[in-house]
């Protein structure tokens, strides 16, 4: 009986080990955690990035300007998930369906401008507030120019 | 009588509540251009706005404070104002100055704030002589001492900043000049980021995360400056990403995780420097080949130099640990010294192996590194190491307070080891 229950375990574990993964975001530490791309502090949350690899492993970024430096730089083949706060309510979101709003006025950590909404109204409502700027999806920042514009 | 004496001690400690008769706002409102107001001595609350150009001065003892998050003095829109001496606390901001032209600070002392001096937008100003402390929360949790925003031609010298994120935070001004300002116990002791026409000179720099963190800047000189004590786990003396045309000459980097770290930069030259004690003196990743570090003083570190496989030139440096011989007497060795070692070069791809140095089996890969990597021609070759350190040597002296305790002290250790043998 006992040898039936162990095998039983065995292959539930096994099954569960079979099952799909899924990337979940970490809360940051600012006493250790630094920007992989420009090595700044995370002192500013309410604009971090993170990327969760498949291995596990977490990259964090300080704005999500260095998150996607670090995607031209590295590709996307390692990334389990990639995560940004939303401006709104300082919550992680997928950065593949978020919404993005771009301002040179508006300040991040490393000035670009780019800030990261969980839907389109919550950007919209942003900009009611704080000052007109562009929409943006995930793929428009693939091409778009990082660095601070006059 | 010990009655009357409580009487009078409590008159002794409640004599600095607010100076009623003066009223500061009504004072800047009736001032004209270029008049100068005294502050008498006494505590002030409010959020008070100057908009022309006067003078302000306090007498000894003058606070200034809020109890709101609005600053407690705003300077907007005005030209040729001077504030000095006085005292300001407040719940966020302390000075705020927005699109100010010909401003001094001076003398001011900034305690338990959020953020100490805040300048936007404007011209021409010098912050002198300032005291800046932050609260006790951590530095993620505060902000700037000094911060100064899209402006142009600053000078900030001899400010001693403690306790906030970082000492004095600079983005996109066009000349600035930080000068022998001490700052310490913060996130990052002077933090540049898009700014241009740089003067970094005689300043201090202790116990901070970094001491100097530059970012996206051109056209520096950093000079005379001390660097020390900068050893958390992400710490470093000074990091320069994505920086163009420095000038790093003289200073003095002690004690660090990292004394100089490059990142993405050029045309750097890091020139007659003392890198003493640091855990790794020179780290550099994506440094182009118009970077120099030459005539440098490298003693007492535990590992020179690393870099990704791009490397950097070293040229006529001094190396404590460099074991050739000058047979030609010129006073540099016939061998290079070579700095590469595999062990700094994995720390660069994984910082936490910063944990194993000097543990016994880096020391041995170290060893047979040196072995092996005199061979090494091109990654981290110096092809002239000096021989000689610039160093000044101590002249010697006795101490003769120390001279006398050393004696009295053998010779009772004597005298009672003499009685001891006749017992």
């Amino acid at each position: 009986m006992n040898r039936w229950i162990t095998i039983v375990i065995l292959c539930g574990a096994i099954l569960v080990g079979c099952s799909d993964r899924t990337y979940k975001p970490r809360e940051i530490i600012s006493e250790t955690d630094v920007c992989k791309i420009c090595n700044m502090s995370i002192v500013h949350n309410e604009y971090a990035g993170q990327i969760v690899l498949k291995n596990g492993d977490y990259e964090i970024f300080d704005d999500i300007g260095c998150l996607m430096e670090y995607l031209e730089l590295n590709g996307e083949d390692e990334v389990g998930a990639a995560y940004i706060k939303n401006k709104a309510n300082n919550e992680w979101i997928d950065i593949y369906k978020a919404t993005f709003v771009y301002n040179k006025d508006y300040w991040t950590p490393m000035n670009y401008g780019v800030l990261a909404f969980a839907t389109k109204d919550e950007a919209q409502k942003w900009m009611t507030n704080e000052g007109d700027g562009q929409l943006l999806a995930y793929q428009d920042l693939l091409t778009f120019n990082w660095g601070i514009h006059e | 009588m010990k009655q009357l004496g409580f009487f009078l001690l409590f008159f002794l400690f409640t004599s600095q509540t607010a100076y009623a008769e003066f009223d500061i706002q009504f004072a800047i409102d009736q001032a004209k251009t270029g008049d100068i107001i005294h502050i008498p001595a006494g505590r002030y609350e409010g959020n008070f706005m100057v908009k022309k150009p006067i003078i302000l001065r306090g007498e000894e003892g003058v606070e200034l404070y809020s109890q709101n998050n609005n600053p407690v003095l705003k300077i907007e829109h005005a030209a040729n104002v001077s504030v000095e001496n006085i005292m300001i606390r407040a719940k966020n901001k302390g000075i705020v100055a927005h699109e100010a032209e010909n401003l001094e600070l001076r003398a001011i002392e900034v305690k338990d704030v959020q953020v100490g001096i805040h300048i936007q937008r404007s011209k021409h100003v010098r912050i002198l002589e300032n005291r800046v402390v932050g609260n006790q929360s951590h530095y993620a949790e505060k902000g700037n001492g000094i911060a100064v925003f899209k402006s142009e031609d600053i000078a900030i010298e001899q400010n001693t900043i403690e306790q906030v994120q970082d000492g004095i935070y600079v983005e996109e001004v066009k000349q600035i000049n930080v000068q022998r300002n001490k700052v310490k116990n913060s996130r990052y002791g002077t933090h540049f980021m898009y700014s241009s026409g740089v003067e970094v000179l005689f300043n201090t720099y202790l116990h901070n995360v970094t001491g100097l963190m530059v970012m996206m800047t051109t056209n520096l000189e950093i000079a005379n400056n001390t660097v020390s004590s900068h050893n958390d786990f992400n710490s470093y003396g000074l990091l320069m990403y994505d920086t163009q045309q420095a000038m790093i000459r003289k200073n003095s980097f002690q004690n660090n995780r990292v004394g100089v770290a490059l990142q993405k930069s050029s045309v750097i030259q890091i020139q007659e420097n003392r890198f003493q004690m640091n855990q790794t003196a020179l780290e550099g990743t994506k440094v182009d080949d118009g970077s120099i570090v030459n005539d440098n003083q490298f003693t007492g570190n535990i590992l020179t130099a690393r870099s990704d496989h791009q490397g950097f030139r070293l040229v006529r440096n001094f190396y404590d640990d460099y074991t050739g011989i000058d047979v030609a007497g010129d006073g540099f060795g016939d061998v290079p010294y070579v700095a590469v070692s595999s062990f700094g070069q994995w720390m660069v791809r994984q910082p936490v192996y910063q944990f194993f140095v000097a543990s016994p089996s880096v020391m041995i890969l170290t060893s047979l590194d040196q072995q092996i990597n005199k061979t090494e021609q091109n990654l981290l070759v110096d092809n002239e190491p000096k021989l000689l350190s610039d160093m000044k040597e101590t002249a010697f002296s006795i101490n003769s307070i120390q001279l006398l305790i050393g004696l009295v002290v053998s010779m009772c250790g004597l005298w009672f080891w003499k009685r001891g043998m006749r017992v």
